[in-house]
C-alpha cells in the first residue's frame, strides 16, 4: 500500500492508498465525530455526523466514506461543519422518540453523548412522533424502533459479524423500519440470537432482556475472560456490577475471533438453578441435610474405608487446567484408583483413535486447521454435527462463508438439515452408514481424478474401492447423482473445510474419522502441514483435560463409588442411568439436580464466573479464565475441598 | 445595587425541577441577597408582574399552560426554561404518540378504578392540547436541559445570568436524564 499525504486542519498528515478520510483522521488522532461508522464495520455514511469540508469539493461530504487522496484538503471543524453536526442531531431528535429519561440505554448511548458534546439544549424543529411498534417477542432481544436512528450498524454487523443477514431496512423514507427477514418479529425470524445487534447498537433500539436496567456502562467493572460455554474458547467481557453479572460483550467484536454467540452473551446471565450452598449429606431418614464441610469430608473419609476397590473420578471439563491437574492427582495418589474420565472423554478417544489410524506421528490433534479457516472456506461439509446447538460461532463463520466467499455448504446427516436455506446440498444417509458415504466419496474422487497426484496410495485406493458405488448407493440410501454432486463440490474446492461433531462421534466408529482425513488429504485441502479438518469439541477445557490424561475411561462394569466433580453443568441428563447402581456417589456441584439429589455426600462447587485457571481451547490455545464474581458466601474453590479430604485421608496435595 | 426580579411558573411537569432548585441548599441564602422572587407556583399569584428573568419548569400541554407561558413571557427580559419537558417536551410528550381521546379514555375509563367514571368536562378545564415544549409557543432565551437538571446546573445558569451573559450548559453539565 502506497503512502499519501494529505493536509488536514492545516497540518500535513500520512495515510495509506486505500483509507477513507476517516480512517486518516483517526489514525492520526484528529477528532471526529461518528454515529453510524462502527470500527470493523463497512461504512454507509447514514448519518453525516463525520462531514468534513474538502477543497474543490462543493459542499460537506462524509469523511468515512471519502476515498483519501494524496494531496487532499480537508477541513474537520469549521464553524459550518459544528453548526450541521447539531442540526443533524437536532433532526434526529426529532424523528422518533428520543427522550433520555426512560430509555434503558440512558448513559451509555452515543447519541446522548453527541448531543452533550453538541451542547444541543433545544430542538429548533418541530417533533413528528410516529407511533412505532416495540418487537420483544425474542428471547433475548427487544427492539424498539421508537429509538432507532436508522443507522444501520446492526444491519451492517447482522450481516458482516453474524453472517446471517436476518436484518435489513424495510420501506422507505421516512417510513423506514430496521427489521427481520419480510417484517417478521425477531423471534419468528432467522435469527440466531448472537447478539452482534446489541452491541452494536448506538442507543436503546436494540437491547438485551437479560441485561435491562442492571447497570451502566461506568457503574461497572470490566474483566476480560473466556467463554466457558464451549470449547471454541472466546473471548469474553464481563461487566459486573455489585457482584452480579451484568452484560457480556464481545471485547473485539468485528474481528475473526470476535463474535459471540448466544450461549455466551446471553446463556451466561439466564436465570439458574438453585446453588448447592453448603455440604450435605444424607441424614437418617435419608435425606439430604446440611452440614459442615469438616462433618462431610469425615463421611467420605469413612465410607471410603470400606470400599477399597471400584472406586473412580469423573470431572466435568467446564473447570480450568489447574482444577484438573489437581482432580488427576487426587483420584490417583489419594483414593489411589486409575479409573478416571471427563465427560466428554469418549468423544476424544475416538477423535484421537481415527487421528492415530490416519498418521501415527503424536501429533494428534493439531492436525486440524484452526477455526479462521472456516470463513475463507469455499465448500464446507458439515457432517454428524449441529454446530448451532454445539458450537454456534461455528455456524457463525460457516454463513459467513457461505455469504461472504460463497462457499458451497454440504450437510451430511441423517435425521435434518442443519442449516435449513443456507445448504447446497443436503445428503441424508440412513442412520450409521455416514462412514460409508464418506468411504463413497474417497471413491468417486479417485475414480474422477479429483485427487492430488501421489496423496491416494495403493493401500488407499485399495481400501476405498472396498464398497462399489451401487453398494454405497443402497447402504445409505443417497442417489449417485447426489453423491457425484457432493464430489464435484468438495472436489473442485480449493479450500474445502469438512466438520464433523458429536452426531458423528455418536456412531462411535474412528474409521470414518480416518476417511475424513484422507478425503481432505487426498484432494489437498489444507493449510501448510494441517488438514482442513475441524472436529467440534464440547466443553470449554474437554482438549485440556484430554492433553493431561484425565479421559483414560472407567470400567463401568465394577464400578462400587465414585467421585463426580460436577462443576456448573447444567445439562446431565446422560449420566442419570449409569450412575443409578453405585453405592456411594459423591458429587461436588453448583446446582442442585436430579444427580445432586442421588448423591450421598453433595459438595459445593463454584460457577465459571467465580473460577480462575487455564483453559486450551479446542484448537490448542491456552487461554486465561479469569474470577469475575467474589464466590457466594465464601463458598470454597474446589481445589480446597479436594486439598481438604486429601488431608484427612494422609495425603499432602497442594 | 437593585435586586433582580425573577418569577416562576410550572406548566406541564412533576415539579422536580422546582426541587432541583430548592436543592441548591445554603446557596439560596446568597441568592436571595440578589435576587428577589416575586412570583413561583408557592405564591400561586395569577398574574405576572414585570420581571428580568421568567423561568418555566414543564411543558406546554394545555391551553392554560400556553397562556401562562405568553404572559410570563410579556413580563419578563429574558426566558430561561428548566428541564427536559420545558426544553424538548419530555416524558409528557409520550402521549403525543395517542390521540387526545385515547389518552382521557385510557386514564379516566381503562386505568380508573371508579366505577362507571366518565371523562370530566367542564369549560373550567383547559382542554388538553398537543404536549410541546416552551420554545415551540414562545421565544426561549435559554436552555437547562435535565430530568430533573442539577442544582450545580440551575446554580450554573442563574451565576451567568447574574453576570449578564446568556447561559449555555457545557457539555460536562449536560443532562438529559
Amino acid at each position: 500500500m502506497g503512502e499519501i499525504t494529505l493536509t488536514i486542519n492545516g497540518k500535513q498528515v500520512k495515510g495509506k492508498e486505500g483509507d477513507t478520510v476517516l480512517e486518516v483522521c483517526q489514525a492520526n488522532g484528529i477528532d471526529v465525530p461518528t454515529l453510524c461508522h462502527l470500527d470493523g464495520l463497512s461504512d454507509v455514511g447514514a448519518c453525516r455526523m463525520c462531514v468534513v469540508e474538502i477543497e474543490k469539493e462543493r459542499r460537506p461530504v462524509p469523511a468515512c466514506t471519502y476515498p483519501a487522496r494524496d494531496g487532499l484538503v480537508v477541513e474537520t471543524n469549521t464553524e459550518r461543519l459544528e453548526r450541521y453536526r447539531r442540526q443533524i442531531l437536532e433532526l434526529i431528535f426529532t424523528e422518533h422518540n428520543h427522550f433520555c429519561m426512560f430509555c434503558e440505554a440512558s448513559g451509555d448511548c452515543e447519541l446522548q453523548k453527541l448531543a452533550y458534546r453538541y451542547q444541543m439544549d433545544n430542538v429548533r424543529y418541530p417533533y413528528t412522533f410516529p407511533s412505532l411498534s416495540v418487537d420483544s417477542l425474542s428471547d433475548y432481544l427487544v427492539i424498539d424502533h421508537n429509538r432507532c436512528i436508522l443507522c444501520g450498524r446492526c444491519i451492517r454487523a447482522c450481516s458482516e459479524v453474524a453472517g446471517s443477514h436476518t436484518l435489513d431496512f424495510s420501506q422507505r423514507g421516512w417510513k423506514t423500519l430496521v427489521t427481520a427477514d419480510l417484517e417478521q418479529p425477531l423471534g419468528e425470524s432467522s435469527c440466531f440470537l448472537c447478539g452482534a445487534c446489541v452491541q452494536a447498537c448506538p442507543t436503546g433500539a436494540i437491547f438485551s432482556k437479560l441485561s435491562l436496567y442492571k447497570g451502566r456502562t461506568d457503574e461497572c467493572q470490566q474483566v476480560k475472560t473466556v467463554c466457558p460455554a464451549c470449547g471454541v474458547g472466546c473471548e469474553l467481557n464481563v461487566l459486573v456490577k455489585d457482584n452480579n453479572l451484568v452484560r457480556i460483550e464481545a471485547p473485539r467484536l468485528t474481528e475473526p475471533r470476535g463474535p459471540l454467540c448466544r450461549m455466551g452473551r446471553f446463556g451466561l446471565l439466564e436465570p439458574t438453578p438453585p446453588r448447592v450452598t453448603s455440604p450435605l449429606i444424607r441424614g437418617k431418614q435419608g435425606e439430604l441435610e446440611e452440614c459442615t464441610l469438616h462433618k462431610a469430608v469425615e463421611v467420605i473419609v469413612d465410607r471410603l474405608a470400606g470400599v477399597k476397590d471400584g472406586l473412580a473420578g469423573m470431572i466435568s471439563t467446564r473447570v480450568p487446567s489447574e482444577t484438573l491437574s489437581l482432580f488427576n492427582r487426587f483420584i490417583g495418589e489419594v483414593i489411589g484408583s486409575d479409573s478416571i474420565d471427563t465427560l466428554d472423554g469418549e468423544s476424544y478417544r475416538i477423535i484421537t483413535n481415527g487421528i492415530r489410524q490416519f498418521q501415527d506421528n503424536g501429533r494428534g490433534l493439531d492436525i486440524e486447521c484452526p477455526i479462521e479457516d472456516i470463513p475463507e472456506a469455499d465448500c464446507i461439509i458439515v457432517v454428524g454435527a449441529d454446530p448451532e446447538k454445539t458450537n454456534p460461532i461455528i455456524s457463525t463463520l460457516v454463513r459467513r462463508a457461505v455469504r461472504q466467499r460463497q462457499a458451497k455448504l454440504i450437510v451430511v446427516n441423517s435425521s435434518r438439515d442443519v442449516f435449513p436455506l443456507w445448504t447446497d446440498l443436503w445428503l441424508k444417509p440412513r442412520a450409521g452408514s455416514e462412514g460409508v458415504l464418506l468411504s463413497g466419496l474417497a471413491g468417486i474422487l479417485i475414480d474422477k481424478g479429483l485427487v492430488v497426484s501421489g496423496k491416494a496410495s495403493a493401500r488407499l485406493i485399495k481400501s476405498f474401492s472396498r464398497y462399489s458405488i451401487g453398494e454405497v448407493v443402497r447402504t445409505t440410501g443417497i442417489e449417485e447423482e447426489r453423491l457425484e454432486l457432493l464430489a464435484g463440490m468438495y472436489g473442485q474446492a480449493e479450500r474445502g473445510v469438512i466438520i464433523y461433531g458429536d452426531e458423528l462421534l455418536r456412531t462411535n466408529d474412528a474409521s470414518s474419522i480416518t476417511t475424513i482425513l484422507n478425503l481432505a488429504n487426498m484432494t489437498g485441502n489444507q493449510v501448510g502441514d494441517r488438514l482442513r479438518v475441524i472436529s467440534l469439541k464440547p466443553r470449554a477445557n474437554s482438549r485440556g483435560a484430554w492433553e493431561m490424561g484425565l479421559a483414560r475411561g472407567i470400567k463401568r462394569g465394577k464400578l462400587k463409588g465414585l467421585y463426580l466433580l460436577l462443576a456448573d453443568e447444567r445439562d446431565s441428563g446422560e449420566l442419570l442411568s449409569w450412575l443409578k447402581g453405585i453405592d456411594f456417589l459423591v458429587v461436588q456441584a453448583s446446582y442442585q439436580s436430579p444427580i445432586t439429589s442421588m448423591a450421598d455426600v453433595v459438595l459445593p462447587s463454584p460457577i465459571w464466573a467465580e473460577r480462575e485457571g487455564k483453559y486450551v481451547t479446542m484448537d490448542g490455545r491456552v487461554l486465561e479464565l479469569k474470577r469475575v464474581l467474589q464466590p457466594k458466601d465464601g463458598l470454597p474453590q474446589d481445589q480446597e475441598v479436594l486439598i481438604e479430604i486429601s488431608q484427612r485421608l494422609g495425603h499432602k496435595l497442594t | 445595587m437593585a435586586k433582580v426580579k425573577v418569577a416562576s411558573a410550572w406548566l406541564d411537569c412533576c415539579s422536580g425541577c422546582h426541587m432541583s432548585f430548592l436543592d441548591m441548599d445554603e446557596i439560596l441564602i446568597d441568592l436571595a441577597d440578589v435576587i428577589e422572587l416575586t412570583a413561583s407556583p408557592i405564591t400561586d399569584i395569577k398574574e405576572f408582574s414585570p420581571v428580568d428573568v421568567g423561568i418555566i419548569e414543564g411543558s406546554v400541554s394545555n391551553e392554560h399552560d400556553e397562556q401562562v407561558a405568553k404572559n410570563l413571557r410579556a413580563n419578563c427580559k429574558i426566558l430561561m426554561v428548566l428541564g427536559d419537558c420545558a426544553c424538548f417536551g419530555g416524558i409528557n410528550s409520550m402521549r403525543n404518540l395517542f390521540t387526545i381521546e385515547e389518552v382521557l379514555h385510557r386514564y379516566y375509563s381503562t386505568e380508573s378504578t371508579t366505577k362507571d367514571s366518565k371523562i370530566p368536562s367542564s369549560e373550567d378545564i383547559p382542554p388538553l392540547t398537543e404536549v410541546k415544549p416552551v420554545n415551540q409557543v414562545v421565544k426561549v432565551d435559554c436552555y437547562v436541559p435535565g430530568c430533573p437538571p442539577s442544582a450545580k446546573a440551575i446554580h450554573y445558569a442563574l451565576t451567568e445570568l447574574l453576570a449578564g451573559r446568556i447561559p449555555v450548559l457545557p457539555s460536562e453539565m449536560m443532562r438529559f436524564d
